[in-house]
């Protein structure tokens, strides 16, 4: 299942993501293994004990000291998560100046069409599944949009996905680091046949992708 | 206590007539826990025909445009007609109890509102009928996919219509309960003394009130789009796309605490009895219950990191800052049971499996509530498995909690032990079964709201496991059902207070007269029928 249950991350943004998830796994497992233990704990010790004398147990109703610093560790606990989290989201979001390479990608009912700058327009549907060709250690701007309803790009082996939403662009970039191929799905439900609308990507060293740009898609 | 007032009571008529115009609060509440209970068994229904569908890849037990129905129909039940619905009937049977009222403040605005509620989900479910079949967009309802250019059936209509009466009834009973809270209490009722459930449903009152018109406006523009030519949705025309998701969620992140903090309310009144202590850090535990409520106004477009169009630091930090108030309220669960003398009856450990499941569910929304996680998480089944953590394993047991807990109240016998606690393992391992396989399929990069899945890897076990838990919970809730045939045939009485308890509606006979009280304890406390239990104790002291 990978390493820490994600998919191994292959692009740069991918690797912010992993270790930000490797925090909050550590950190939540942190938590859950306290709570339940304090439970398992609770429940064993003070279990009522069969044919045991039922004297009632001390009545006590608060502690303010406890009660505040059970208010104030959580507060602390989550603010050290939230800087890391913007850290961790400061650099995925990060655009760079000049991107090596720009595609515009249109998802509609039910494919993809990848249009490179200064090369072809690859289109396909659900029966014929697109690739998107990307270079290999380049920054790649996507241009993102749709032509009829709400769709979203993931790539889950870039750990990443943004919606594609009809009447508006978005814009991501994307820095891929290990050649292969990747899966890609529509994540966002956009009709019967949103299980199918795959496409796939394909991490190539840029020589390959400057002959492959020059040729055309095969 | 004496129990010969009992016959003082006037009987009440029981015939179907004065069941339909009743406004007895506690008719009407469990008209609305039946309801809700049937809508429950329907949604189930449609969840083990997903899981059946989902089973192995390529499975062509439903075709594509069913499985579309049977999510939507299954996501709109469960939130709109059962979860929401079932805390609003416990609310209606309990709330004038609790504060020593003889009814609700409103009662004939609370028959119309269970009356719009009961039909209102019929009229949803009537897409079903129509030729195009029921509505096929989700719960949520995305525009524009759902709007007249796509979904072109009948049944979307029929569904905007349905959700809009029943949000329309969802309102007028939060006016009645904040009302009946605020001006009906008993005298002696300080609003400190006022038992945590009733304290729990004035604050998902509030919430109701602030967010359910958000949804209502929503699903209005979405009907003018539909039907009189309107545009507000459709970017081609100047409208936006993202105006649903805004609106929506601005109802849909508070729904999610209108769906959770009466079944807080209802644990923090389980876990004290069966301790034999007073709920510890009480007022602890209501203001962390107005501060979810508030936080809770302002995290809507965490569910919108992925559209790039919101500022997702902010909503980051506000998701982030819940998890403070709700750690509050487990530690003062923990505590309650500190030094206890704690039983295992059947109420008992549908609360802890409440504890054990929700506490994973709120975690996970913590993660995701970290937009770098949400990027892999969003519209994946990790998020399936995470709010099937909070609204199954937290708010699903909670209500098996209310049900055995308050039943002999309601109906004057107990449910059998011995069969509840089987229910309760069944459901419990048939959940864990169920959906903790979820959260590693999502995070493999299964999408949710797919009818198949890649077949190479491990999808195809997890999936397999999942199925065969929801089977076990099945069986599970089949047990519950017999509890309740068989236990009907049970003539023992159970007495005002079976489990020894708390609150006022325990002061009063099983189940309470029309007029609910003949005469009250003295309250001096937030637990008068412990006071009138333990005459040599001071009310006041807090040790």
């Amino acid at each position: 299942m990978g390493r820490s249950w994600w998919p191994q991350p292959v692009t740069t943004q991918a690797s912010l993501m992993a270790s930000n998830w490797l925090l909050f796994l550590c950190a939540g497992a942190v938590v859950a293994l306290i709570i339940w233990g304090l439970v398992a704990f609770a429940l064993l010790r003070w279990r009522r004990k069969r044919g045991a004398a039922t004297t009632l147990p001390a009545q006590l109703r608060t502690n303010i000291a406890l009660e505040i610093t059970w208010t104030l560790v959580p507060l602390v606990l989550v603010c050290i998560l939230f800087i890391y989290t913007y850290r961790a989201e400061a650099g995925v979001e990060a655009l760079v100046p000049y991107p090596d390479v720009t595609v515009a990608v249109n998802a509609y009912r039910w494919g993809w069409s990848f249009g490179y700058r200064g090369g072809p327009t690859v289109q396909g549907s659900f029966s014929d599944v697109p690739q998107l060709v990307l270079p290999r250690n380049e920054t790649t701007r996507i241009i993102l949009t749709s032509s009829d309803v709400n769709h979203a790009f993931w790539v889950p082996a870039f750990l990443f996905k943004r919606d594609a939403i009809p009447g508006r662009i978005t814009v991501f970039d994307l820095r891929p680091e290990k050649d292969g191929t990747y899966v890609g799905h529509c994540a966002e439900f956009c009709g019967y046949a949103h299980a199918l609308m795959g496409f796939s990507v394909k991490v190539v060293p840029p020589a390959d992708y400057a002959r492959w740009l020059k040729s055309g898609p095969s | 206590m004496t129990t010969a007032r009992a016959t003082l009571a006037r009987q009440p008529r029981a015939d179907l007539l004065s069941w339909i115009t009743t406004t007895d609060h506690k008719r009407i509440g469990i008209l609305y826990l039946t309801t809700s209970l049937v809508y429950f068994g329907v949604a189930g229904l449609l969840a083990l025909a997903i899981r059946t569908q989902l089973a192995r890849p390529a499975n062509d037990f439903v075709g594509v445009h069913t499985y579309a129905q049977l999510f939507t129909l299954h996501g709109t039940a469960m939130i709109f007609l059962f979860v929401a619905p079932f805390a609003l009937g416990l609310a209606n049977f309990l709330l004038p109890l609790q504060i020593g009222a003889p009814d609700m403040a409103f009662p004939r605005l609370n028959a119309t509102s269970y009356w719009m509620f009961l039909f209102g989900g019929l009229v949803i479910f009537a897409g079903a009928a129509t030729n195009e079949g029921a509505a096929a967009t989700g719960w949520t309802a995305y525009a524009p996919l759902s709007e007249i250019k796509i979904s072109t059936g009948l049944g979307q209509d029929l569904w905007i219509v349905g959700v809009f009466i029943v949000s329309v009834a969802t309102i007028l009973t939060s006016i009645n309960f904040i009302t009946t809270v605020f001006v009906y209490r008993a005298p002696g009722m300080t609003m400190w003394r006022i038992p945590i459930f009733a304290w729990e449903m004035v604050a998902t009152s509030l919430l109701i009130f602030m967010a359910f018109p958000a949804l209502a406006a929503d699903l209005l523009l979405l009907f003018v789009d539909r039907n009189f030519g309107g545009h507000a949705f459709d970017p081609a025309y100047g409208g936006s796309a993202l105006l649903w998701q805004h609106l929506f969620w601005f109802f849909g992140h508070p729904e999610v605490y209108v769906m959770i903090l009466p079944y807080f309310g209802v644990i923090s009144e389980i876990i004290p009895v069966f301790s034999r202590k007073p709920i510890f850090g009480y007022t602890g535990i209501v203001l962390a219950a107005f501060a979810i409520a508030g936080l809770s106004m302002g995290v809507w477009a965490h569910h919108m990191f992925t559209t790039g169009a919101v500022d997702d630091p902010f909503f980051s930090f506000m998701s982030f800052l819940i998890a403070v108030p709700t750690g509050v309220k487990f530690f003062d669960w923990i505590a309650t049971m500190w030094g206890g003398s704690i039983s295992f009856e059947t109420p008992m450990l549908f609360a802890l499996g409440f504890l054990v499941n929700f506490l994973l569910g709120g975690i996970t929304g913590v993660m995701i509530a970290s937009p770098p996680i949400d990027f892999q998480a969003h519209q994946s089944y990790f998020i399936v498995a995470h709010m099937h953590y909070v609204l199954g394993g937290g708010s699903l047991f909670a209500i098996f909690a209310a049900l055995f807990f308050w039943w002999p109240k309601m109906f004057g016998r107990k449910l059998r032990e011995g069969l509840g606690a089987w229910s309760f393992w069944l459901l419990f391992i048939g959940f864990n079964v169920t959906f903790l396989p979820m959260h590693f399929m999502g995070l493999e990069g299964m999408p949710r709201r797919v009818y198949t899945y890649d077949a190479t890897g491990v999808l195809p076990l997890l999936n397999a496991i999942a199925t065969a838990g929801s089977y076990l919970m099945a069986i599970g809730v089949l047990v519950f059902l017999w509890n309740v045939v068989v236990s009907a045939f049970d003539r023992t009485p159970v007495g005002d207070d079976p489990w020894e308890a708390n609150s006022l509606e325990w002061a009063t006979t099983s189940p309470p007269p029309e007029y609910n009280f003949d005469r009250l304890p003295p309250i001096r406390s937030d637990r008068p029928v412990f006071d009138a239990r333990h005459p040599e104790r001071d009310p006041s002291a807090v040790r």
